[in-house]
């Protein structure tokens, strides 16, 4: 049996979510932050064969320190190739090797659908965000999609008010119509607070998980749309013993994930 | 006529105001001392373009001379969103630039044709978004949506783009402009093969029999290169693989900097307009953090193994 200690922190959770979607030998395109943990998480552990990218052009890298950025310097030394965007974005993504691509965003929809380009309206925007970068053809493309997200009602939506990047756009059948690659499309929507799953047929998230110290009743009312939950919900399990070593003594014995916790990740 | 001179000389000879121009760098390789000199020429209406955008984009657009952008992503990275960028768009701060908006796949595709003499490429990206239904001064231009004459599937083809000029940094030139990199490669060399032609700033500048020991490392060839710069240091506060780190602390000056409107016109007027050249930024850089701060960033070496091209 697994030990699981209780002195984690919610974004190690988290990160030990998205480890565990990741299969042993699995193309994977990251970003940066819990993505990247999340991966090597499952590196150390039960997916030594998996494969990490960065958009920007690398593959295989051997960071000394978590890179803060896809261009980071960090992740040139020790990399099995080193080439550019139409190489990762063009050559892998769009060709369809990539098994798993981890997102966020500001705003993430009961479909999937991601915002990272605006709030409020387009034209007279609230609040212009970054816009989609390498997010929407990694939504379009890859054959499972990790939301991560934080778990309140804006940050999470019914609709967004844009969407960058598409989950299942209107619902079932959509990326069919739209001639997206079949076998594509969100998978999970890792939160604060739970892990939502992606129902066959209406393609709705619904709650398959919710974290230690909450409750369903909690989730639902956080959640903006009418949260379906699953026959068998039960708990998330927390971190196991051995993934929060490679986290802590591994990947990031600066602890620099103590970040998410200010950005409300608790 | 030698195309070697110097960045004050290449940015008037060869940018143009109301040009397109490509600029490479992806916090890599940023081209900042052309970035600098270009706002210092206060040259007007640029259309800027590159995938994942940063600082440097951010900077421009706070400088007032862009008019329009072709882009991806912009933000400041860990020091989060663009405050030039936001004050633009949000307020029209100083103007309201235009944006056309495509993904890191569909724009570094575009540049691909255009580098390859394609009139436009299909891509798999942006279908069933919102990216779709925004368009700016391409107009109905951004993009054509068909049913693949091959499938039936419905296709989408972005246009070939060929800007009037690309600036790239790299890490070695040879005197006629043959420009060799090494490490991330962003939209680098599609970007600037695209380009009708190209200003090289480089680290250093080596001889022709420097290149030819590792010819499999030039991204542009002499032809297409119009100036060629030795500008060390000039991707700061950027990285150059092999030569020195990320300035983070600078990035950080940057951030608070650019979140008033006076703090970022203070920051350009001390570290652009005041600011004679490249060596001037560096002697500023010396003397305001301490010539400590500056050794800290260069880069450690390790070398790989040679290799040999002989046969």
């Amino acid at each position: 049996m697994h030990r699981h200690p209780d002195d984690y922190i919610k974004p190690e959770l988290m990160a030990c979510c998205g480890a565990r979607e990741i299969k042993d030998g699995d193309v994977v395109i990251v970003g940066t932050g819990f993505p990247t943990m999340a991966a090597n998480i499952a590196k150390y552990t039960h997916a030594p064969n998996a494969t990490l990218m960065q958009e920007s052009g690398v593959f295989d890298a051997r960071p000394r320190r978590p890179a803060l950025s896809v261009g980071d310097p960090c992740l040139n030394p020790g990399a099995a190739m080193i080439g550019g965007l139409v190489d990762i974005m063009g050559m892998f993504l769009q060709a369809g090797w990539i098994d798993v691509g981890f997102l966020s965003g500001s705003q993430v929809d009961k479909f999937g659908n991601i915002n990272t380009t605006v709030i409020g309206d387009y034209n007279k925007p609230k609040s212009r965000l970054p816009g989609s970068g390498g997010a929407n053809p990694i939504g379009s493309l890859a054959k499972k999609v990790l939301i991560i997200a934080l778990h309140n009602k804006k940050r999470l939506a019914e609709h967004v008010d844009f969407i960058t990047t598409p989950g299942y756009i209107d619902g079932p059948g959509s990326r069919e119509k739209w001639g997206l690659p079949d076998d594509t499309g969100p998978h999970v929507i890792i939160t604060n607070k739970a892990v939502m799953r992606f129902d066959k047929d209406t393609k709705e998230a619904y709650l398959a998980t919710y974290h230690p110290d909450t409750s369903v009743d909690e989730i639902i009312s956080l959640t903006p749309w009418e949260l379906k939950v699953a026959d068998d919900v039960h708990e998330t399990e927390p971190p196991r013993e051995e993934e929060l070593k490679v986290l802590r003594e591994v990947l990031d014995p600066q602890r620099m994930i103590r970040i998410y916790e200010a950005r409300g990740y608790v | 006529m030698g195309k070697v001179m110097t960045m004050k000389q290449a940015i008037a000879s060869h940018v143009n105001d109301e040009d397109l121009v490509f600029i490479g760098g992806y916090i890599c390789r940023t081209p900042f001392a052309a970035i600098h000199e270009i706002i210092r020429q206060k040259k007007k209406d640029l259309t800027i373009t590159r995938s994942n955008a940063a600082d440097d984009f951010d900077m421009m657009i706070g400088a007032g001379i862009v008019k329009r952008f072709i882009g991806t992503f912009l933000s400041l990275g860990v020091y989060g969103l663009g405050r030039c960028y936001r004050r633009s768009i949000e307020k029209g701060i100083p103007r309201k630039i235009e944006v056309e908006e495509y993904t890191n796949l569909s724009l570094p595709m575009m540049l691909l044709a255009g580098s390859m003499g394609m009139p436009f490429v299909p891509v798999r990206d942006m279908l069933g978004t919102d990216l779709l239904k925004i368009k700016a001064f391409m107009g109905e231009k951004k993009y054509k949506l068909i049913d693949s004459p091959f499938d039936g599937k419905p296709t989408l083809l972005v246009p070939a783009l060929n800007p009037d000029i690309a600036i790239i940094h790299v890490q070695q030139a040879d005197e006629d402009g043959n420009a060799q990199i090494w490490g991330i490669g962003g939209d680098c060399k599609v970007g600037a093969n695209a380009a009708r032609k190209v200003i090289v700033s480089c680290e250093r500048i080596v001889d022709r029999d420097t290149i030819g020991k590792d010819p499999s490392r030039t991204i542009v060839p002499s032809f297409k290169v119009a100036a060629v710069i030795e500008e060390p240091y000039g991707a700061h506060p950027g990285y150059t693989p092999g030569f020195y780190d990320v300035d983070f602390a600078f990035g950080a000056l940057y951030q608070k900097a650019s979140n008033t409107l006076e703090g970022f016109n203070d920051f350009l007027k001390e570290w652009v307009f005041d600011i004679e050249d490249r060596t001037d930024y560096i002697q500023h850089y010396i003397q305001t953090f301490g010539y400590s701060r500056f050794k800290e960033l260069q880069a450690r070496f390790d070398y790989g193994y040679p290799v040999s091209y002989e046969y």
